[in-house]
């Protein structure tokens, strides 16, 4: 019987050999995975709403005639979140705004930085160090032609071992002048997660 | 005696198996990759030369490139590929999209990101992109397994 200790003290190494391989690591990640970690909002949820606005505004056919001749100038609303949870919804809009930005349709306003930027103007016109000539004068910034707004929301369900959420982004840009929607789109998501007979 | 060398051979048997889960539970994936460039000739008639590319031979024998087709919104290039599931079991996948301009440079170098995907058994289905700006003139469409 002492082979057959030997035996075990064998499966025990080799099992410990290559479970070590998956001893805890630290390393980078890839920032566009799509590894699901739980039901939670993820940064894979975050990149493919953005994506999805983002591709479908753009190709949308009163849109590119649009802006064939013209970048109108859009300022961004405040996500209303809906959800349950904690979310920097400011980081959903400001993907979107920047692949906008990027595809070269549109031309933005950015409401918060104004404090800022008074500052900046009140520091060019009083202060006395900014040549008059060259100071920016109030008054002059373009208005928004568009709004762009969205609702966030989701609806989560348990039963048993399976918690399933859904999610959903609605986004729409509306002409200020005339209240009416240009464009609208939605994206869901659905995240179902089912806890293992094992471990937590 | 004998009993003793089943023992042994079970335990050989069981430590490969121990071996071969500790491994799959850290593998990594290699994938499907496509490429299209699409060109003008003199007339201005737009044509997209394609090419597929199968890393992974296991990936291809579970996912079949049907179809590739792209189109223009305005200055923009839109791309459209047909994917058709070999396995009678539903099976994830993750695909990604880059683009590149006239020159094959890529645009925003590294910042696609991977996007899920559900094909139920033997089901066709079409992946859609938009270029991230007018310079976009080929593209790559890589696919996945999960990570």
């Amino acid at each position: 019987m002492k082979n057959g200790i030997k035996a075990l003290l064998a499966v025990a190494a080799i099992g410990a050999l290559s479970l070590s391989g998956c001893a805890s690591t630290m390393q980078y990640g890839d920032a566009g995975s799509a590894k699901p970690i739980s039901t939670e909002f993820g940064s894979s949820d975050l990149q493919q709403i953005a994506e999805s606005m983002v591709d479908s505004m753009i190709v949308f056919p009163p849109i590119v005639e649009m802006t064939s001749s013209r970048r109108p100038v859009v300022s961004v609303d405040k996500v209303k979140n809906k959800t349950m949870q904690h979310i920097d919804t400011e980081s959903i809009t400001d993907s979107i705004r920047a692949k906008l930005l990027r595809s070269g349709k549109f031309r933005f306003i950015d409401r918060t930085t104004d404090a800022q930027t008074i500052e900046e103007l009140k520091i060019q016109q009083d202060s006395g160090l900014v040549d008059k000539k060259s100071a920016v004068q109030f008054g002059q910034q373009l208005g928004a032609e568009f709004l762009l707004t969205s609702n966030f929301s989701e609806i989560r369900q348990k039963a048993g071992s399976t918690t399933d959420v859904y999610y959903k982004f609605t986004m729409s840009l509306k002409n200020l002048k005339t209240g009416i929607l240009e464009w609208s789109d939605e994206k869901e998501i659905r995240k179902v997660f089912t806890r293992g007979t094992f471990g937590g | 005696m004998k009993q003793e060398r089943n023992f042994v051979v079970g335990c050989i048997a069981a430590a490969a198996a121990i071996a071969a889960l500790g491994l799959v539970g850290c593998s990594t994936t290699a994938g499907v990759e496509t490429t299209g460039k699409t060109t003008w000739d003199e007339q201005g008639a737009r044509s997209l030369e394609k090419k597929v590319i199968f890393n992974n031979s296991g990936l291809a024998g579970d996912i079949q490139i049907v179809d590739v087709k792209s189109a223009m919104a305005g200055d923009i290039l839109r791309v459209q590929a047909t994917l058709r599931s070999k396995d009678k079991d539903t099976l994830p996948f993750q695909y990604r999209f880059e683009w590149y301009d006239a020159g094959g440079f890529e645009i925003n170098s590294g910042s696609g990101s991977w996007k899920p995907l559900m094909l139920n058994g033997r089901e066709t289905k079409t992946i859609q992109a938009v270029a991230p700006d007018p310079r976009a003139k080929e593209f790559k469409l890589k696919i996945r397994e999960p990570d």
